[in-house]
């Protein structure tokens, strides 16, 4: 007998446990995976995404923002931008969604032990980088310098803002907050991404840079980083893409040779820059 | 001597196969031909030359149910989609059963889609050898060819009054058991000559005329209809979306989809990273001939020509070839 193969389009049924508004357009969803075995055993990784059904409108890729040792449920940031991102926010606790995955390859934490990191994240593309921040915190002392740079359209726009006490608390660990647009009550930075990574003048001395936001930040966050002198080795991003199964066959976020659902979402710029076409 | 069965016979075989099994084959439905189950041998269009739609119809249908949700007690129920009876699929064509051997490498590749597997490993193919070669075909840059016998169980040869039967695997012979398959000495026909283009270096051509204005200048006459991937054997880009049935039952249905649409690549809020219709149709010709053989070792392609028939506005992939390669000749004069 053949070994029975997991159906891998059926996503496991999770309960909502959590719903709590980051901005006027994003929600933090905690989800409880209803199957306990399932609960206890799936591991994930900084960097990985994951599917959420809302049933019966479909289901869409999140980075998982999470961290999986912290075993509090996996926690999705979403913004309201479409029909299931829409549902997705009108749910209340209690009720049942899909999860599928985790898929795709992740940050390598590992590999960045005894480095400096620089965390540059643009409005929901904080989602990713938190459970790297957080793993970071967590084994402080394998780490060196973390600079975390966040910006977002307006002070209403950035996301875990009640994290950001801690994650600037420890010696060693900078955070920088800019908006491009600021109110009334904002004192801080009215400034561009790319603007802010100009002028902190990092070092790319035993650095890497990791970078998530919209796609134009990242375009002009990386002109700056290689004025600065940083090499595409030390630049890794993780890329958003249309994406319908995960499991590298729908063929819409293949680019090149590459499918980003299973050879990514996190590439090196070194990785993308041979990419035929910019994505 | 050679395997042989009479018409009356195949058609008496295919009806005893039907009782335990779903016979899939080409039938006439609303004015095109494309293998659908049918319910009694005599709808099977024997002598269907190259079907309007291809054989993957059968594995990857144009819609289909992955699995439903129903909710019962405050729980999700999901039943996943499976195939409850075996299957024969009569009558593709050599080059179909190709589309489908390229078909696998995406759908049984790690991970599995399961629902692709199970109908595979469910399913005999029955293949016709072709009587003549179609005028818009080049199977032979394939390696394949009218009686070509490579991905089939089973390939049927039209002979006189009826067909030289050559079972080509064990699902084949076994399924041949309840035949009235009789020894014979009647002869072989020679099969019809195909088309061939030269389809040698398209992965070393491809990256080097990658920003060439010939893409663009293709593009132009495109109108979107989707149709080259609708009836390629080897197009296999999906949506996925759902629909709620009577009952509140959900069901999460697959589609096909073309890289040809122009939201294909449209992420949330709006960033397109393939807006133009220039890389769109460069997209699909370069996942056909550079991506697919580079991922999956094969390009995706098998010369059936469908896609040069259905094409509203001319776009023919012969001539894409053809240029691609001219283009390979001048670079590799250029640079010597």
């Amino acid at each position: 007998m053949a070994p029975v193969r997991p159906n891998p389009f059926i996503p496991f049924t999770a309960r909502l446990k959590d719903s709590i508004e980051l901005t006027p357009d994003v929600k933090l969803l905690r989800l409880e995976l209803e199957d306990e075995a399932v609960r206890n055993s799936l591991k994930y990784q900084p960097g990985q995404f994951a599917f959420v059904s809302a049933f019966g409108v479909g289901e869409s890729p999140f980075g998982i923002t999470s961290v999986a040792y912290q075993k509090d449920g996996m926690e999705f940031a979403i913004r309201r931008v479409g029909t299931v991102t829409n549902a997705l926010h009108e749910l209340e606790p209690g009720a049942i969604v899909g999860v599928r995955g985790p898929f795709g390859n992740y940050f390598p934490m590992e590999e960045y032990k005894g480095k400096n990191i620089v965390i540059i994240g643009g409005g929901i593309g904080m989602a990713p980088l938190r459970p790297v921040i957080r793993t970071i915190l967590d084994n402080r002392q394998h780490y060196s310098q973390l600079t975390t740079i966040i910006g977002a359209r307006s002070p209403s726009d950035l996301v875990f803002v009640n994290e950001y006490e801690s994650w600037s608390a420890l010696p060693n660990t900078k955070l920088e907050l800019t908006v491009d647009r600021g109110d009334a009550n904002w004192k801080g930075r009215v400034a561009l991404i790319p603007a802010v990574v100009k002028e902190l003048q990092l070092s790319p001395d035993n650095t890497v840079a990791i970078i998530c936001g919209p796609p134009i930040m990242i375009r002009f966050v990386l002109v700056e980083l290689k004025a600065l002198g940083f090499a595409p080795q030390q630049i890794v991003t993780t890329l958003e893409a249309k994406m319908k199964c995960g499991l590298g066959k729908c063929a819409r976020c293949n680019v090149g040779e590459k499918y980003i659902c299973q050879d990514g979402p996190v590439f090196r710029l070194d990785q993308i820059s041979t990419f035929l076409e910019q994505f | 001597m050679v395997k042989f069965i009479q018409k009356t016979d195949l058609l008496a075989w295919l009806e005893d196969l039907m009782k335990e099994r779903t016979l899939v084959a080409p039938a006439r439905e609303e004015g095109v031909t494309r293998f659908r189950p049918v319910n009694k041998a005599s709808d099977v269009v024997m002598d269907s030359g190259s079907t309007d739609l291809s054989a993957k119809d059968w594995f990857f249908p144009p819609s289909e149910v992955l699995f439903t949700v129903s909710k019962a007690d405050g729980k999700a129920v999901i039943t996943p989609t499976t195939l409850a009876r075996e299957a024969v699929l009569f009558g593709l064509h050599p080059c179909d059963a190709q589309g489908i051997a390229l078909m696998d490498l995406p759908f049984l590749a790690e991970p599995t889609d399961t629902i692709y597997a199970e109908k595979r490993e469910k399913t005999t193919l029955v293949g016709l050898a072709c009587r003549q070669a179609c005028q818009e075909c080049f199977c032979a840059s394939f390696g394949s060819g009218p009686f070509d016998k490579s991905y089939l169980d089973i390939l049927l040869i039209e002979s006189g009054e009826g067909y030289i039967v050559q079972p080509v695997t064990e699902k084949g012979q076994k399924l041949l058991t309840p035949a009235k398959v009789t020894e014979s000495n009647i002869a072989t026909p020679q099969p019809p000559a195909v088309n061939s283009l030269p389809i040698e270096g398209l992965v070393e051509i491809a990256p080097k005329i990658f920003n060439d204005a010939y893409w663009n200048r293709v593009a132009d006459r495109c109108i979107h209809c989707n149709m080259c991937a609708d009836v390629c054997p080897a197009c296999y880009c999906f949506d996925i979306r759902d629909y709620t049935g009577k009952g509140g039952v959900v069901e999460r249905v697959r589609t096909w989809e073309s890289c040809q649409a122009a939201g294909f690549t449209k992420i949330a809020g709006g960033y397109t990273p393939r807006p133009t219709k220039g890389a769109r149709l460069r997209q699909r010709f370069y996942h056909k001939f550079l991506y697919m053989p580079k991922q999956l070792g094969k390009i995706g392609c098998t010369g059936c020509g469908r896609c040069v028939r259905v094409c509203p506005v001319n776009i023919d992939i012969r001539e894409i070839i053809t240029t691609m390669q001219k283009s390979g000749a001048k670079i590799g004069a250029g640079s010597s």
